[in-house]
């Protein structure tokens, strides 16, 4: 093997890993049958571990594959978040497996291959590797989120959110072939070469206005986020949390190197759309999550708006933004998981439930359980001291330090607006009529949750070390 | 600074024995008062000791670093304002504590009760000690938070968790209006301490920003201070306990809004806006208030009612602007604190003896409890106003400042009028009260028989009559130092001169007080017979009970308006969706090229071909048509398609591009045969209703085709700006020169396929042989939903015939060209061995000229295809062996050797070789390798297709999962 093609393989080690694991997990699971799920569903965790491990210890910084592939500091912080989402979500499903008839081996292999094409997007450095990756991802989660094939919701869901994806997926391909038009390169350190320098042609506008539609769609940021409802909804609860953690984390990722990173010389294009799209979803994140009834639309929601949040701090498109970004990922996740690890958990003796009303007196039925949500609820809604509120904190800071006074003001008001739904959740826990308490939580859920809990709660002891480790990240960027 | 430490003890104690007293068991009840009563002694006499620093405008400051970096401190300051405040609560506090243990009954869980009230008097002794602006609000919304948990202590019952949510909803809001009006401050006055802020008070009344700050902070002080039209949750707030009542509801916590406006006097007063905003408010709510006390039969509603009046009274001397105004403020605030909290103790000394607080069940209690009677009367003769008690000496004060003149207003002129008549109100609901429940008869169906309470529980009101009346009657001895100092810590140097003494001599203010005081007898005597036994609340205004108009706000904006947004942001169906997809596309794209200024290719017709035009107009019909379709008739739609794909094929000849072109003939044959066979199974047709169209469906179709337009048209656009650029350097020149040379081939297309880039098409060919399998495995066990349309005709034909077939054995072998499609089948059986003949040429002209193995694939599959559609699957399967998975394996195998041969030679992976052999009769033949890699190609591309389509084909021997076709019933 030449040098260069061995120092290729190793930066991009995790990605070889996942992949080749993946290929070989469908085998075991296509030939030993139907009970092959628990087994496959450990050995996929096993492999994300191994990946992440060999993340952490031996993956250097570098770019590979004649830059097609970039691995740095942020690359490497996003995608053990990634896989933190991913391991999670898979270690959740094994209860609702066994509960739910949810036995199928596709499951921790599909969601496998979704890491891998997040990695790649994480780590994407030109135009073909970000649209591989993203392919990658959106296919396997296309084909997750209709998994549950009897139930025609489900169906319906990964339809449409096959539909909408394929169409903005076009729009983006659309708009990275008019930026490679119109800079002649698809590398992005060529591209910003490109951007440098010369005048900005319509061409290229498009280009960016169309790719940026592509990803936020990913994230499912307003006007793209229509999916999101129907599709957290529909798709059995360990798929929806898979879909509110990791995909999150890699698009965002995605979304930063793509605007702070390529497009940085043209930061003022891209920056009214971000603060226009932040606006919109953090806004109608905000006011439609009101009226719903389905503990897993609220959440699509209030997912929506949190992207919006996020992206306060992309738009004010300096070091402190990009640093609040990646620690208001950081603090998603963590809730995000704690949420759907109590979301499965609300199990009654005939089944799942999944509305809002079924939470009625919780904390007389199950004190620990309503105790640690209202934690993560109002972690969610931004109070201090937990850590949603540090994640609210860091990208307002930012974004007034970006002088976008009009978009942190609206952002404080639409969060105020958005603690009612997660204020809502408590009372109705805490002061409503109890209505029948759910089956004992399951080891696994109850360790999430009781994770989550901890990370929320004590977020302050150990944000320190976390800041640090985000501003690294960060300034990979400047 | 050692003394100035007693400050941070003084703010938390209440905090930390909160903490304990949460702890201790419940039935404590005499270890809670007594570790209550102690801490709130104990800081009554703590701060009692402080005097001397706060005397004559001094102040105690203590400043605990905090976050330095971000100017952010915990300050405590105490002048002799503060002072004031800090003395009423922790004394009153204490009086309530001894109350509440006779109060509370030994089944109320009392380490809660003691907890938050104690927690409360540590918000409220942080609110007015704070140094900080900030941290002031901090601990004005922990009172808020305190009060909601105290409302609705009794949280089993419904009003209080209504009046509960209601004052926290209100006061929380003003709580964050405030925090915004404390935020501008800050950003004009560039720090949030307290003394700073203080000392730059031209500069905010300067400010551009001024009235912004004014009436956010404005709306904080009204909303905590039950100011109309914010006093709706104070009634409302009665569902608390009684100590609760007559602690947060009369002497500290409504107190918070006068204190910060008193806080704020110097900074912000003196303004007309300050005058008008503030007096306005005042003074509706003073006459409003006394108003609707008189017509209350609850107690502690008028009691309610009477303190809203009063804080409008307090409310509208601060608006005066004067200094002396402000001095009567402060005098009334304490005064009202000490009478009203002693009457709400014995409003509820009289609920817990006589078992009702409603006026109309109760009277003549003079003689039952007379101790009790008394104390009530003197508390309520101060409310009213009687000389020798200290409601008077304010009330004086106030009459005096009412009839001064300070601003050119009609407000300023009515306050005279609005000060008698609300003095006479207040008159007539003190006597009612008095004369309601103390004289009369004593009504038969009173709950329980009322004796004097014990001892204890009457000491505290006992105490704060005491006071009333001492005050009253030597106030310059009594509180007049403490009103000195207080004042001079808000005013600073420039005191006005004022006297505290109770004769002034014959004055107006005196014949004012005279002139309420006969009115207000009078008043009572008019209406005395009607309130006996009227309804609760004031005629006509009963109507319009705040509560319910509160409840409607909240659930139109928590439950309506969103639904209403849901209705409106919600999307559930698809369509909607990806409207809204296409038009936000269109949208930003437009955004861009307006910003961005459009660019003006020139557009030049001279070169324009008339004929190639034409085409492509028919080319356009086609696809509009197809579009237009879609929905109506499938089957046009899918001609109408054919019709642009042919155009396109014909575009590609025409622009010299035959191999594209046959590609492209080819796929669209095979897509079409493709769908046809799909439409199978949907209906043919939704029948379209041309006369009942709707308008709104006609608009809906507009817009859709505006849309549309628009969205075409910019694709269009931003094609033809693209192609009009020059184009950067690109990759196919290299090809087109080198093909030859290093491919061997003069199709430049095909040698990139199976020669510059072979490995490429490995791979892909590898794809498309997965996705042929795939497909095959997913169909072969599919079935289709019983589908609630009625099945479109074809597939009638097709069920009758497989029904027939079914039964006897002749039909087995009979197509469905007997049934219909007689000609084409026949055309179509004819056409397979020309079709192989033709795929077969297809394949090896390729390497020179258009052809190739990927056409020829497609080209042989068409035929085998074909001839299902033209006889049926089981007629073809009689006859031929077709085994598409072989030739993919085949495929792929050939292919991959041809790449490995290379590497026997010594060569890269799948380097080809190529050189011409002379056939005899055939003639010259190009025998590259790369030909062996071709078949490959085309032994999959023709396996997998063929593969697919079966699949497919298969469908039509199988039946719907669910019931029978009623059709083929009817025919069996």
């Amino acid at each position: 093997m030449t040098p260069d093609l061995s120092l290729s393989l190793s930066l991009a080690a995790p990605e070889l890993i996942i992949a080749i694991g993946a290929l070989v997990l469908l085998m075991i699971g296509a030939f030993s049958g139907e009970r092959a799920n628990t087994t496959v569903t450990g050995l996929a965790v096993a492999v994300l571990i191994g990946a992440g491990a060999w993340l952490v210890l031996f993956t250097g910084t570098g770019e590979a594959f004649g830059s097609a592939f970039v691995s740095d500091s942020f690359a490497r912080f996003m995608k053990v978040l990634t896989l933190i989402g991913s391991v999670v979500t898979l270690i959740m499903s094994v209860g609702f497996a066994k509960a739910e008839k949810f036995d199928k081996f596709e499951f921790p292999v599909l969601i496998m291959l979704s890491t891998l094409g997040m990695m790649v997007m994480i780590s994407a450095n030109n135009m073909i590797a970000l649209y591989l990756g993203m392919e990658l991802q959106s296919l396997a989660l296309y084909v997750v989120a209709a998994i549950n094939r009897d139930s025609v919701r489900s169906t319906e869901a990964g339809l449409k959110y096959f539909v909408l994806g394929a169409l903005s997926s076009g729009m983006m391909l659309y708009g990275i072939s008019l930026i490679y038009g119109y800079t002649g390169h698809v590398g992005f350190a060529e591209i910003t070469n490109a951007l440098m320098g010369g005048e900005r042609q319509l061409g290229l506008v498009f280009g960016l206005v169309f790719l940026l539609a592509g990803i936020a769609f990913k994230i499912s940021a307003v006007p793209f986020h229509m999916w999101t409802p129907d599709v957290y909804e529909g798709a059995p609860t360990p798929v929806t949390a898979f879909f509110a953690a990791a995909p999150k984390m890699a698009a965002m990722a995605l979304l930063v190197r793509v605007t702070v990173g390529t497009f940085g010389p043209v930061a003022h294009d891209w920056q009214q759309i971000l603060v226009f799209v932040s606006i919109a979803s953090m806004v109608l994140g905000a006011f439609a999550a009101i009226g719903q009834k389905n503990i897993k639309r609220l959440m699509a929601y209030s997912s929506i708006g949190h992207m919006g949040y996020a992206l306060v701090g992309l738009a004010a498109a300096n070091e402190a933004g990009v640093r609040g970004v990646i620690i208001y990922m950081t603090i998603y996740l963590g809730m995000t998981l704690g949420t759907f690890a109590f979301i499965l958990a609300m199990r009654r003796r005939d089944g799942n439930v999944e509305s809002i009303s079924d939470l009625a007196g919780l904390s007389n039925t199950n004190p620990v359980m309503a105790t640690i949500l209202t934690i993560l609820m109002f972690s969610l809604a931004g109070i201090p001291p937990l850590a949603g509120f540090w994640g609210k904190w860091y990208v307002f800071l930012a974004a007034i330090d970006a002088k976008l006074y009009a978009l942190a003001v609206i952002g404080v008001l639409a969060s105020v607006v958005g603690a009612y739904y997660y204020l809502r959740i408590i009372k109705i826990m805490w002061f409503d009529e109890p209505v029948g308490g759910f089956q004992p939580m399951a080891g696994e859920l109850r360790l999430v949750l009781g994770i989550s809990g901890a990370f929320v709660l004590l977020y302050m002891l150990f944000m320190g070390p976390l800041e640090a480790v985000a501003q690294t990240a960060a300034k990979t960027f400047f | 600074m050692i003394e100035s430490a007693i400050l941070i003890p003084l703010v938390t104690i209440p905090f930390v024995v909160s903490l304990i007293a949460l702890a201790l068991p419940s039935n404590a009840r005499n270890t809670e008062a007594w570790i209550a009563g102690i801490t709130a002694l104990g800081l009554f006499i703590l701060t009692a000791m402080q005097y001397p620093a706060v005397d004559d405008g001094g102040a105690i400051r203590h400043n605990i670093e905090w976050v330095p970096q971000l100017g952010l401190n915990m300050t405590f300051r105490m002048d002799g304002f503060a002072w004031l405040f800090t003395m009423l609560i922790t004394g009153i506090g204490f009086l309530v504590v001894i109350y509440a243990r006779y109060y509370m009954s030994p089944e109320d869980p009392v380490p809660r009760f003691y907890a938050f009230l104690l927690a409360f008097m540590g918000s409220m002794l942080g609110v007015v000690n704070s140094g900080n602006l900030i941290q002031l609000v901090v601990f004005w919304e922990l009172t808020s938070v305190f009060s909601f948990l105290l409302i609705g202590y009794w949280y089993h019952n419904a009003a209080a968790r209504d009046g509960a949510r209601m004052a926290l909803t209100i006061t929380a809001l003003g709580g964050l209006c405030l925090l915004a009006g404390i935020l501008l401050i800050g950003q004009v006055v560039g720090s949030y301490d307290l003394d700073t802020v203080l000392a730059s008070g031209s500069m905010i009344r300067g400010h551009k920003l001024y009235v912004p700050i004014l009436v956010l902070v404005l709306i904080g002080a009204f909303t905590k201070s039950a100011q109309f039209p914010f006093h709706v949750w104070l009634p409302n707030a009665m569902s608390a306990p009684t100590p609760v009542s007559a602690y947060l509801h009369s002497a500290t916590m409504v107190k918070a809004g006068v204190f910060l406006m008193t806080r704020l006097w110097p900074v912000l007063a003196g303004t007309p806006e300050w005058f008008t905003i503030v007096g306005l408010a005042g003074m509706a709510t003073l006459l409003l208030g006394a108003f609707f006390a008189i017509f209350q039969q609850d107690i502690k509603g008028l009691l309610a009612y009477s303190t809203i009046s009063h804080l409008g009274l307090i409310t509208l001397l601060l608006s005066l602007g004067s200094p002396l105004g402000l001095v009567a403020a402060i005098f009334h605030m304490a005064n009202h604190a000490t009478f009203k909290a002693s009457l709400f103790m014995a409003a509820g000394i009289i609920d817990h003896e006589a078992g009702t607080r409603d006026m109309r069940k109760l009277g003549g209690l003079f003689s039952l409890m007379p101790v009790t009677a008394t104390l009530a009367m003197v508390a309520s003769a101060a409310m009213a106003g009687v000389p020798l008690l200290n409601g008077f000496l304010s009330k004086e004060m106030f009459f005096a400042e009412a009839i001064e003149h300070h601003a050119d207003s009609i407000l300023d002129t009515a306050a005279p009028y609005v000060a008698v008549l609300a003095s006479a109100f207040a008159v007539t609901y003190s006597i009612r009260f008095i004369h309601g429940v103390f004289f009369g008869k004593i009504p038969a169906d009173m709950p329980k028989h009322p004796h004097e309470p014990p001892f204890f529980m009457r000491l505290p009101a006992m105490l704060l009559v005491l006071i009333c009346l001492v005050v009253g009657i030597l106030p310059g001895q009594t509180i007049g130092g403490y009103l000195n100092s207080a004042a001079m810590a808000v005013l600073g140097p420039e005191m006005p001169e004022y006297s505290l003494s109770i004769w002034h001599g014959f004055n107006v203010p005196l014949l004012m007080s005279v002139l309420a005081l006969v009115a207000g007898i009078l008043l009572y005597g008019i209406l005395k017979t009607y309130l006996a036994t009227s309804e609760e609340g004031p005629p006509y205004f009963r109507e319009l009970k705040g509560q319910r108009i509160f409840e409607r706000v909240m659930v139109s904006v928590s439950w309506r308006w969103a639904r209403l947004l849901e209705s409106w942001l919600g999307t559930r169906r698809l369509q909607p969706q990806l409207r809204l997809l296409a038009f936000i596309a269109l949208v930003a794209a437009v955004l861009a090229a307006t910003r961005r200024g459009v660019p003006h290719p020139t557009l030049s017709l001279g070169n324009m071909d008339l004929l190639f035009t034409g085409l492509w107009a028919i080319g356009i019909i086609c696809a509009i048509g197809a579009a237009y379709q879609a929905k109506y008739h499938r089957l046009y739609a899918l001609i109408l398609m054919g019709g642009a794909g042919l155009v396109t094929c014909i575009s590609f000849i025409w622009l010299s591009a035959p191999d594209l072109a046959l590609t492209q003939l080819v796929v669209e044959v095979v897509t079409t045969v493709l769908i046809l066979l799909g439409l199978r199974w949907l209906p043919k047709r939704i029948e379209q209703n041309y006369d009942g169209v709707s308008l709104e469906t006609r608009l809906r179709r507009g817009r859709d085709m505006l849309l549309a337009v628009g969205c075409g048209a910019g694709t269009a656009f931003l094609a033809y700006v693209v192609m009009v650029r020059q184009p950067p350097q690109t990759i196919a020149d290299f090809f087109v020169e080198n093909a030859y040379e290093l491919g061997g081939g003069r199709n430049i297309v095909n040698v990139i396929l199976v020669d510059f880039r072979g490995f490429d098409t490995f791979g892909e060919i590898t794809v498309l042989g997965i996705v042929a399998l795939t497909v095959f495995s997913l169909l072969r066990r599919f079935r289709p939903a019983p589908d609630n349309i009625d099945s479109p005709e074809q597939q009638l034909l097709q069920s009758r015939h497989t029904a027939r077939s079914d039964e006897s054995e002749e039909a087995e072998t009979a197509s469905i060209a007997d049934e219909y499609l007689y000609m084409p089948s026949v055309i179509m059986q004819w056409l397979f061995p020309v079709i192989i003949v033709f795929a077969f040429y297809l394949f090896l002209r390729g390497h020179d000229a258009p052809g190739g193995g990927f056409v020829a694939g497609i080209a042989m599959a068409a035929a085998f295809i074909l001839q299902y559609m033209a006889a049926g699957t089981r007629w073809v399967e009689e006859r031929l062996r077709v085994l598409p998975v072989r030739w993919m394996g085949m495929g792929l195998l050939v292919a991959a050797a041809t790449g490995l041969g290379a590497w026997v030679f010594g060569y890269p992976f799948l380097t080809s070789h190529a050189q011409y052999i002379e056939l005899t009769l055939i003639g010259k033949v190009p025998a590259a390798t790369a030909l062996i890699f071709d078949f490959g190609i085309f032994s999959l591309v023709m396996g997998a297709t063929v593969l697919m389509l079966i699949a497919i084909a298969h469908q039509s021997i199988r039946k719907l999962r669910a019931a029978k076709l009623p059709t083929a019933q009817e025919n069996a």
